[in-house]
């Protein structure tokens, strides 16, 4: 072999040697590991999927508050955030010291395979929003929309009359957890019931993916009325899309978002103290002023109309129902 | 030759140790993954669900190889003719599709030609068809083109023959027989590597099938994996991703393995051919404005109408408004242009530039190995991770590696390559055959050594080619969004991760403008690198105007 043979493979390593070098640097710093045993306050990793204008006050927030604290983060939508969170249990274990998730089922999955869980912060938390392995610290709301021109639904059950007829927008509960949330309920209550789902699809209702595009529909005059969340819709009315927005009787369906500790961080004190922050009056005043709707009662967040009421479906249940009911409602509005 | 052998042994070794650690490696422990933990899969396989969606995505592959080949090889034929009007513009407004993520394009056009998008707000028309399975046929399609006609426009400069078109001209041929019996057979090799790379990829295609498909029913494997993953915090929705993933691997190797086998040795021509910036052209009157009318048509309804619809979502205050000027903002710039966007911006640009020159280097290399049954057998190795969704295969990567890299940009930049490696060397493959061994081998008796042989033999003819694999997969790799979003960490966030971040998706003025903020940022180094293709070209044209002789194979 040639001295120019080796370097030529040396000039074709250069760019991963660089790019090491690049990565290195910070990479060190995501082993997640507690092992903080010198005083100084270790780095921890969050895992979440709630978005970036929420999440980085708070991180901010906290930091501020807790000199030599710092948090690693890691932020995607769901899917990605689970598909990460089961990549790592196959290759050496969960990353993160901390899990923020958007729905209580998933967190449950996580508790179930010994992930997450076995510890939670003193909180004033109410009960229907935490269990003993995780806290709701943000809630979402499914509520109503309507186009300009249409009288708004007053209930629930209005949308499968006949005012409504070939307009409904559903989001397909299979993609978004909160449309999951939203069909447990309705499955639940013995005033609705799956056949509520049939119903809607008598009517002419239409599955599409996301609440957003629930949202964008009716605005864009597409639908008559739909189900979605309450951030989305007060988004695009704010900034002048032609909705109205209803909580329906018997109430807007709340989906909270739980976090919790992984087993593996059982010992981390900043990962027990982030915790706690996120579920003190404190932190949920920060949450709220970023614009999620806060799990803490009493404290001021985005709106909720004087009169409105609110439902929790039942999700110890649902997780069991999970599968027939999703397979029930395929058989309605199959795809 | 000792040192030739050497020389090919080191080769053989690089690339079989790389085409082991970014393509064997994550597909075993994927399989691994389906072995261990697969033990409710039959009810998964007996679902009627996936019956259709591997029709769904066979059907998509067919239609959209069928309808983009002959696209993409006619814009190559059309944008040759030198007396062309606007020829350098075309040549650039064609290429746009390569700037624009999947996902961009899919839902420009939603907001282009779907109900209640720009043509409906302005004429009152739309196209229902547009959400569903011809509408994502066609933007996959329109996806498609340019890469057939880069790969087409590449195999032209380094093989058509215009000294023998003209022959056939002059000796009384009409412009369609030259073109039959000259030079399409001699693209063969182009034409055949862009309908491998187009099939594949469309099997594999995720982001167009799930903006525009979805929402009507549509379904495909990858919209079925990603349904999964969505879900995947139950493992068992988990090990369900994974074994699609590695049935769309094994889709591909039955389509690909006989096609390398059978086609790769018969399509070879060795020929010199010399190339001639008078390029042949037909009729030099009649039918150039037929030609460019057509490709500004083409152009126009593809890219431009739904890119105008982008911006003018972007600028509209609120969805449901009218796009006039008292509903027009920037906010939704704002929203998404963070400063950590800069940053961002520069470690994309790093990562990009190391994963393209890593694959044409690669690339080329399998290409060099290729005259030889095992080179052949790599060349299909590394077809099968281009198959796999960025999701699966970053999940592939992780399983894999994460243990020692998670989160850095090292594990990125092996999901870039193991991605990406099919699409810098089937290109590469395609124009090298051209090359005569025996110059190769009159160098080496002159006195030169092997690198020098290679550097003036090889790699001198095969510029445009090593360029064009280069650009598209830098363009790829500083767009690209599922695996990186998957596979980041502190301190190697991409600029598609802090832009997808910085916004919730589906909001759709937020969305626009991100896309537009994407594709503006791809523009400014893509025109860059556009016209020093253009120079080198130019510049390696003179230098081989020089007539040789043809030499029967």
């Amino acid at each position: 072999m040639t001295v120019r043979d080796r370097s030529a493979r040396l000039a074709a390593a250069l760019p991963l040697l660089l790019i090491a070098a690049c990565g290195g640097s910070d990479g060190g710093s995501d082993s997640g590991g507690s092992a903080g045993s010198d005083g100084a306050a270790e780095p921890i990793t969050l895992y979440t999927c709630v978005s970036d204008t929420t999440i980085q006050p708070v991180i901010e927030a906290f930091e501020q508050d807790n000199p030599g604290s710092t948090i690693d983060l890691y932020r995607a939508p769901t899917a990605d955030l689970n598909a990460r969170v089961a990549g790592d249990v196959r290759s050496g274990g969960l990353q993160a010291d901390v899990i923020w998730a958007c729905d209580p089922l998933t967190m449950q999955d996580y508790v179930d395979q010994d992930l997450v869980g076995g510890w939670t912060p003193e909180t004033d938390v109410a009960a229907d929003l935490r269990t003993d392995d995780y806290v709701g610290v943000a809630v979402l709301y499914m509520v109503a929309v309507s186009a300009q021109g249409i009288a708004p639904p007053q209930s629930w059950s209005d949308l499968t009359g006949e005012e409504y007829a070939d307009g409904v927008a559903v989001p397909d509960p299979s993609f978004a957890a909160s449309a999951l949330g939203a069909l447990g309920y309705f499955s639940q209550d013995p005033d609705f019931g799956i056949e509520y789902y049939a119903g809607l699809r008598d009517n002419g209702a239409v599955q599409v993916s996301a609440p957003d595009e629930v949202t964008t529909g009716v605005a864009e005059g597409v639908y008559k009325a739909g189900i979605t969340n309450a951030n989305s819709a007060y988004a695009a009315q704010s900034s002048g899309s032609p909705i109205e927005i209803v909580w329906p009787e018997p109430g807007a369906i709340a989906i909270y978002g739980p976090a919790a500790l992984a087993v593996d961080a059982a010992q981390s004190e900043t990962a027990k103290a982030f915790l706690s922050y996120i579920s003190s009056e404190q932190g949920q005043t920060v949450i709220a002023e970023a614009g999620s709707y806060p799990a803490l009662e009493g404290v001021p967040g985005p709106t909720i109309p004087e009169d409105a009421q609110i439902v929790f479906p039942d999700w110890s249940a649902l997780a069991d129902q999970k599968d027939t009911l999703l397979a029930d409602y395929q058989q309605i509005f199959g795809s | 030759m000792a040192g030739a052998r050497g020389l090919r042994g080191a080769t053989a070794g690089v690339v079989g140790l790389a085409a082991a650690a970014v393509v064997l490696v994550p597909l075993l422990v994927m399989a691994r993954t389906v072995w261990v933990e697969g033990a409710g899969l039959d009810d998964m396989l007996a679902s009627p669900g996936l019956g259709r969606a591997v029709r769904n995505t066979f059907m998509l592959a067919l239609a959209v190889t069928v309808l983009s080949v002959p696209l993409g090889t006619l814009l190559a034929l059309g944008l040759r003719r030198t007396d062309l009007p606007g020829r350098s513009f075309w040549r650039v407004a064609v290429l746009l599709p390569v700037l624009v993520p999947d996902f961009v394009l899919g839902y420009s056009w939603l907001r282009a030609y779907g109900r209640a998008g720009f043509t409906d707000d302005l004429l009152g028309a739309h196209w229902s068809a547009v959400q569903g399975p011809v509408g994502v046929t066609v933007v996959v399609v329109v996806n498609a083109v340019p890469l057939v006609y880069l790969i087409t426009a590449v195999g032209l400069a380094a093989r058509a023959e215009p000294a023998m078109e003209r022959a056939a001209r002059a000796s009384g041929a009409g412009a369609l027989s030259v073109l039959r019996t000259i030079t399409l057979p001699l693209l063969r090799p182009a034409t055949a590597t862009a309908a491998v790379l187009v099939f594949v990829l469309t099997l594999g295609t995720f982001a167009i099938p799930q903006v525009m498909g979805s929402p009507a029913g549509f379904t495909t494997i990858t919209t079925r994996i990603y349904a999964n993953l969505a879900r995947s915090s139950d493992p068992l929705a988990f090990v369900e991703a994974v074994s699609l993933a590695l049935l769309l691997v094994v889709i591909t190797v039955l389509v690909v393995a006989p096609a390398d086998a059978l086609l790769g040795p018969r399509l070879r021509v060795t020929r010199v051919a010399s190339t001639d910036p008078a390029s042949a052209s037909g009729n030099r009157t009649a039918g150039r404005w037929v030609a460019a009318t057509g490709i500004g048509c083409y152009s126009l309804l593809a890219v431009g109408l739904p890119l105008l619809a982008l911006v003018s979502t972007a600028i509209t205050r609120a969805v449901g408004l009218p796009p006039s000027p008292e509903n027009w903002t920037f906010a939704n710039f704002g929203s998404v242009l963070t400063p950590r966007t800069g940053e961002a911006l520069g470690r994309s640009l790093l990562l990009a530039a190391a994963a393209a020159s890593v694959l044409v280097l690669l690339g080329g290399l399998v290409a060099a190995l290729e005259r030889s049954r095992s080179g052949r057998g790599v060349a299909t190795l590394v077809t099968l991770t281009l198959v796999l969704p960025g999701s699966t295969l970053a999940l592939g990567m992780l399983i894999a590696y994460g243990r020692w890299i998670g989160g850095t940009l090292v594990i990125i930049l092996l999901a870039y390559i193991a991605k990406l490696w099919a699409i810098a060397h089937r290109p590469i493959s395609g124009a090298l055959d051209r090359l005569p061994p025996d110059e190769l081998h009159a160098s080496r008796v002159s006195g030169a050594s092997p690198l020098t042989a290679i550097r003036t033999v090889v790699v001198r003819p095969l510029a445009p080619a090593l360029l064009a694999a280069w650009l598209v997969c830098f363009l790829t790799a500083l767009h690209e969004v599922t695996m990186s979003s998957l596979l980041y960490g502190p301190g190697s966030e991409t600029l598609a991760v802090v832009v997808l971040n910085s916004t919730e998706l589906g909001q759709v003025g937020a969305t626009s403008a991100l896309s537009v903020v994407i594709t503006v940022l791809l523009l400014l180094p893509a025109l860059g690198f556009w016209f020093l293709i253009r120079r080198l070209t130019r510049d390696r044209m003179t230098v081989t105007a020089v007539p040789e002789p043809v030499r029967a194979g």
